[in-house]
């Protein structure tokens, strides 16, 4: 390869790999509209599927990765039949353009390290094969797992003919009979959409404050249909470019508006214009009119930045933030004469950093439709190989995290996904004599609360026995049986997470549901988030991920045992309390705390982490935390405030150390070991 | 005729700077209340046009305050005083009915310009 296309190489490698995953996706969506009848999202689906393929097609072969592109232009071939005949497309052909896909992502990735694949002949001959049989009026058989192709219910596997009912009206035909919303609203002549366009100034500190009080001032002079950054984002803080947009329903006069706002300060800019038509019917299928958005300044540009790059400008940031808090630091010690000038520096430089981290945040905020888009795949494959059906829905794809969290969280979430599909929706038969239907159904969807990101996974199988699991636990010694029996059916299915509980042996209703998903959990909560897990018998189980936004900075409450002061996240700790030792009852020699209607036992922090006994008082500050088997009590020395941490992994030896996390740095320079509490405690 | 100023701050230092400010402007300054509580009170009886309202005090918060004086009179002016960091609390008191913000440390001119502005004399 020439140097000069060696330059667009890793910009080939992404976009080629964003096509082939698009083109899996598009593939499993195809197979479930023809199963539903084919229709309009059947055609939609297929030509989205081409044009992928056109595209790594047309992409390869300007970097003259010549086998890549003979291999997509057989994938394309074989699409294009189906573009003519959606109703020839089959589980078997869709599992050779899935795995051709495979073969594709395979070639590409070598491609980014620099070779050029030479075309898998037998690929190309099972693709062209196929396209050859099909146009020839065949089919394209089973696929490789040897499963049986579409079922026969609610399949297509051929033409209906002419004369036969059709089974149901596919959605868009239904849709197009709603000529006229089914409740028309009473008129309201007055009522009209107005967008207002804000720029918050520079000189203020807290931008996203600035744009609240504009929403609500607006709401307050109408209905406020919509904001961009979304009220939540503001809420957190972030407003990016200081730009507000809202759009608002309202029968104030455009003067009337400019006024309420005029009495706002901080506002940069102000432009408000009516959207080009009359508010639209309560039913509003229509988003906002494009038009309007494009009219007003260039379309969105945007461009491509290498994720070690985003990285590298996190890192630059946090340190920042720790360089502004050592300088706060040393300023204490100044007399108090000079200390004001360099206060309100500190203050300046602390409100820019802020808003540096907002933007450098907000750049690295990825939509979850990234990892989201393979679920259905995932799902698919495992369904294939366990002779079973299911369809995977996704909603809130659109939703934003920090790519941090979201490549941690690729791994656990395809394992809850495959876990639903083998262990949690039943075999076709079983779940027709349950009187379900015999497809099964996977739901994902993610929505913002606050500052949260939640994201639920609920499949509509066989769910979990919270009293197998309660058995399972107790045979295997995890707890006892008075443990047990004290335990809420919330709480049972809980112990699907702790390790070894629940294996195929000896809860087979749950089979393998137990295996991982303390990984699972462990991984959620690495990254600040939280899991919980619902189930009922028989209708199907729910598992809740509870995730931040951003991994990076941390709220931590710092605490000292001895002369170290220690980390704990605040996520973990639910609270605390100043306590005479010797006073505390004991529960088999062990000291418990009463706290909130329950007794925690509590662990000493200085013998945890083998530090000397002497000089330790009765009197301790006792911090009540997150232990992975409830709440535990950690006895330290005193309670030091809680603090805003950049948190920063630790490097080999350190991570090897049972009980440390991360590392964070004060503002006095000192470094502080964030701990592990759960991990602290199996140590 | 000047406008009617009551100020809310717990600490005594900060209700002197803020009262330099507005009593050197053409405001008049009626009333100080050193928490939550006071406020409350001294607000029905003093109905002044403005009132500046620090967030964290004793007894009751600031947002607690506004939130029983716009109940009592849903037209009241009330300009928060809240410092960096404190940014979800100021969004808080906006909820509960405050009409803008100020951010300490604060000039004396971002000060006036605030109000002035919420009171529509800009």
């Amino acid at each position: 390869m020439s140097l000069d296309l060696q330059k667009y190489l890793s910009l080939f490698v992404a976009e080629a790999g964003e096509h082939l995953a698009g083109f899996a996706r598009d593939l499993v969506l195809l197979e479930k509209a023809a199963r539903e009848g084919g229709g309009a999202g059947a055609k939609a689906a297929i030509d989205s599927c081409f044009r992928h393929a056109h595209s790594v097609k047309g992409m390869s072969a300007s970097m003259r990765l010549d086998g890549i592109s003979a291999v997509a232009h057989r994938a394309e071939d074989l699409v294009d039949v189906f573009r003519g005949d959606p109703a020839k497309l089959d589980a078997g052909a869709v599992d050779l353009l899935l795995s051709a896909a495979d073969v594709l992502q395979e070639m590409v990735g070598a491609s980014a390290a620099g070779a050029n694949p030479p075309a898998d002949a037998a690929t190309m001959e099972r693709l062209s094969g196929a396209a050859r049989r099909l146009r020839e009026g065949g089919v394209v058989g089973p696929g490789p797992a040897g499963a049986p192709a579409l079922p026969a219910q609610g399949a297509a596997p051929a033409p209906a003919p002419p004369g036969e009912a059709v089974r149901a009206a596919p959605p868009a035909a239904a849709a197009a009979g709603e000529g006229e919303p089914a409740h028309p609203e009473p008129a309201r002549p007055q009522s009209r959409r107005v967008i207002v366009d804000v720029s918050v100034a520079g000189s203020c500190p807290v931008p996203a404050v600035r744009a609240f009080l504009v929403v609500k001032k607006l709401g307050a002079l109408g209905a406020v249909t919509r904001t961009s950054p979304p009220v939540d984002d503001l809420k957190a803080g972030r407003i990016p470019g200081r730009k507000l947009e809202v759009t608002l329903d309202t029968a104030e006069t455009l003067q009337a508006l400019e006024r309420a706002l005029a009495q706002i300060s901080d506002l940069a800019g102000v432009v408000l214009r009516e959207a080009g038509e009359e508010r639209p019917p309560a039913t509003a299928e229509r988003p906002l009119p494009a038009p309007a958005e494009a009219e007003h300044g260039e379309a969105t540009r945007s461009v491509r930045v290498r994720t070690d790059l985003l990285d590298g400008f996190l890192d630059a940031v946090g340190e920042l933030i720790l360089a502004t808090a050592r300088i706060r630091e040393v300023g204490k010690a100044l007399p108090p004469g000079s200390r004001a000038a360099l206060e309100e520096g500190v203050d300046r430089l602390h409100a820019i950093v802020k808003d540096l981290h907002d933007k450098v945040m907000t750049v690295r905020m990825t939509p979850l439709a990234v990892l989201t888009d393979r679920l259905p795949r995932a799902a698919r494959d495992v369904a294939r190989k366990v002779g079973k059906q299911v369809e995977v829905e996704v909603k809130g794809a659109e939703i934003e995290i920090d790519r941090a969290i979201l490549e941690e969280l690729t791994d656990p979430l395809l394992h809850v996904i495959r876990n639903a599909v083998d262990h949690g929706v039943e075999a076709s038969h079983l779940r027709l004599l349950a009187g379900k239907p015999a497809v099964g159904r996977i739901a994902v969807s993610a929505r913002r609360e606050r500052d949260r990101v939640i994201l639920e996974i609920a499949d509509d199988g066989k769910g979990m026995d919270p009293a197998k699991l309660r058995e399972a636990a107790v045979a295997r010694g995890t707890i006892t049986a008075a443990q047990a029996a004290a335990l809420g059916d919330r709480e049972a299915l809980l112990l699907a997470c702790l390790p070894g509980v629940s294996t195929a042996d000896t809860v087979t209703d749950v089979s393998g549901r137990g295996v991982g998903l303390d990984a699972v959990k462990r991984t959620v909560e690495a990254v600040g988030g939280t899991l919980d897990l619902e189930s009922a018998p028989g209708a199907g189980s729910r598992i809740t991920f509870r995730l931040p936004l951003t991994v990076a900075v941390q709220p931590v409450l710092l605490v000292r045992v001895g002369e170290e002061v220690l980390g704990l996240p605040i996520a973990k700790v639910h609270g605390a309390a100043q306590v005479e030792m010797s006073r505390l009852d004991r529960s088999r020699g062990e000291p418990v705390l009463p706290y909130d209607g329950e007794l925690v036992p509590v662990h000493d922090l200085t013998r945890l982490l083998g530090f000397p006994q002497d000089g330790v008082r009765d009197e301790r500050a006792v911090v009540v935390a997150e232990g992975g088997d409830g709440r535990v009590g950690l006895a330290v020395d005193a309670l030091l405030g809680q603090q805003e941490a950049v948190l920063k992994p630790l490097g080999a030896p350190l991570d090897a150390v049972p009980g440390l996390s991360a590392v964070t740095v004060l503002g006095n320079g000192r470094p502080v070991f964030i701990l592990d509490v759960q991990r602290l405690l199996a140590g | 005729m000047a406008k009617r100023v009551l100020i809310v701050d717990d600490a005594i230092f900060m209700r002197n700077m803020i009262k330099d400010i507005f009593s050197g402007s053409g405001f008049q300054v009626v009333g100080e209340a050193a928490n939550g509580l006071e406020a409350v009170e001294k607000y029905k009886e003093l109905r002044p046009d403005l009132t500046t309202m620090d967030i964290v005090m004793p007894f009751k918060s600031g947002i607690e305050a506004t939130r029983e004086i716009i109940k009592s009179d849903a037209k009241a002016v009330i300009v928060m005083c809240s410092a960096l960091g404190q940014e979800s609390l100021v969004m808080e008191a906006i909820e509960a009915g405050a009409s803008d913000f100020i951010v300490k440390p604060f000039k004396s001119e971002d000060v006036l310009s605030v109000v002035k502005k919420v009171l529509g004399d800009a």
